[in-house]
């Protein structure tokens, strides 16, 4: 069984990267972050401790970091789906940011992480979030571009810079929304009109 | 949060001087009450007189050096003549108070688990909230309370964004360019939300 399970495919290497990154988070939500061991993982994985180490030589750290990147990446992936086909940048923006506030709130594993282990989750967590700004940034441009096609941007906008403005207000507003009430679709459509568009789309 | 520089007696703001050096020095971790005595050129005893502990001692330290930033921003602020330029001296203030801080410097390349929580969820929600408070006052000759405060957060977020994730294409710290973003994304939605500034 184990070498069924544990041969990676030549044609898709990547499959064995991220069924040990899933393997990990499985284990993490079960144990937490302190808890989780290398024996867990070959348990959870059917991977042998070998190929692990090969896979991530920097061991269980380097495994947990990943996993965080990529349940992050799963996060904004699933963010970007629901958002993708709004009709214009500001809609995308208010939904994105409701769906955004509340699949933090309903995320077992990040609350159960945040209650029990805070201080394991969050230098890794804040690390792997500033990752996502480019990828945010790049998802936005599209966007833009359409804005600006159908003739709704303000004169003079640079689009890489407000892609940048609005991935770091994004990021900012899904951690810490401050005096933002974004369960509230009034609020968050000021918020998106004033804060946020205010200086990129024509009123 | 209260900001009582003014409250402080001369001993207790030497002690917090003091307590300055200390974790300039050694950072937040191994920074004792006795040091700061050492440091402040006091006993011990009249230490613990003003702050019963440690933590007592890091909140005050907190609180007077806010007050110390408030006090340096709006000073700056006063002698702008738009929103603007009152915008772009809040940020470049701010970043040049924090950035040249012997204490916070030292935890930022240090001692970083110690900031790491108020980079997230409801501790950065408070962080955020008192900063919004802190340089509201900037802003008050040309919006009212509540636009200013609100206008705080946002300045706080933006600030907080590229201190913690910097840019390569952007400084922070760059009066020109700051005064650009400020043009460009902050302020027309603000003066527009207002109608005209006063």
């Amino acid at each position: 069984m184990s070498a069924m399970t544990e041969a990676s495919d030549p044609r898709d290497p990547l499959s064995l990267h991220d069924r040990l990154l899933e393997a990990t988070y499985r284990c993490v939500e079960r144990f937490g972050m302190g808890k989780t061991t290398i024996d867990d993982i070959v348990k959870e994985s059917g991977i042998s401790r070998a190929t692990i180490y090969r896979q991530f030589p920097g061991g269980r750290d380097e495994l947990l970091l990943e996993t965080v990147g990529w349940e992050l990446a799963n996060y904004f992936n699933r963010l970007a789906d629901q958002v993708r086909d709004a009709p214009t940048l500001a809609a995308l923006l208010q939904q994105g940011l409701m769906y955004a506030r509340r699949s933090i709130a309903e995320h077992a594993v990040l609350r159960k992480m945040m209650d029990t282990e805070p201080e394991r989750l969050l230098p890794l967590l804040t690390t792997e979030a500033a990752k996502s700004l480019p990828f945010i940034a790049d998802f936005l441009l599209p966007y833009l571009r359409r804005e600006a096609e159908a003739g709704r941007l303000r004169p003079g906008v640079d689009i890489d810079r407000a892609a940048e403005y609005l991935a770091r207000s994004i990021l900012s507003l899904i951690g810490a929304p401050g005096r933002w009430d974004l369960d509230d679709p009034a609020r968050v459509a000021e918020l998106v009109d004033v804060e946020l568009l205010g200086g990129i789309v024509r009123k | 949060m209260d900001f009582p520089a003014g409250d402080l007696s001369p001993k207790a703001t030497q002690i917090l001087d003091a307590a300055i050096t200390c974790i300039g020095r050694v950072g937040l971790t191994k920074t004792t009450l006795d040091d700061v005595a050492r440091a402040a050129g006091c006993a011990r005893a009249t230490v613990y007189r003003s702050f019963s502990n440690k933590q007592q001692l890091l909140v005050a330290l907190v609180a007077r050096e806010a007050g110390a930033l408030r006090a340096a921003v709006v000073r700056e602020a006063a002698s702008c003549d738009t929103l603007a330029d009152a915008i772009t001296a809040t940020i470049t203030t701010s970043v040049e108070f924090l950035g040249s801080h012997p204490a916070l410097t030292f935890v930022c390349a240090h001692e970083p688990e110690v900031l790491i929580p108020y980079l997230a969820f409801e501790r950065e929600d408070a962080v955020l909230r008192t900063a919004a408070v802190l340089v509201a006052p900037a802003f008050t000759r040309f919006l009212d309370d509540a636009e200013a405060t609100r206008l705080g957060e946002w300045i706080a977020r933006i600030t907080l964004s590229y201190l913690f994730s910097p840019s390569e294409n952007f400084d922070i710290g760059d009066d020109v360019q700051v005064r650009a973003l400020v043009d460009d994304f902050v302020v027309p939605g603000f003066v527009k939300s207002e109608g005209v500034s006063r």
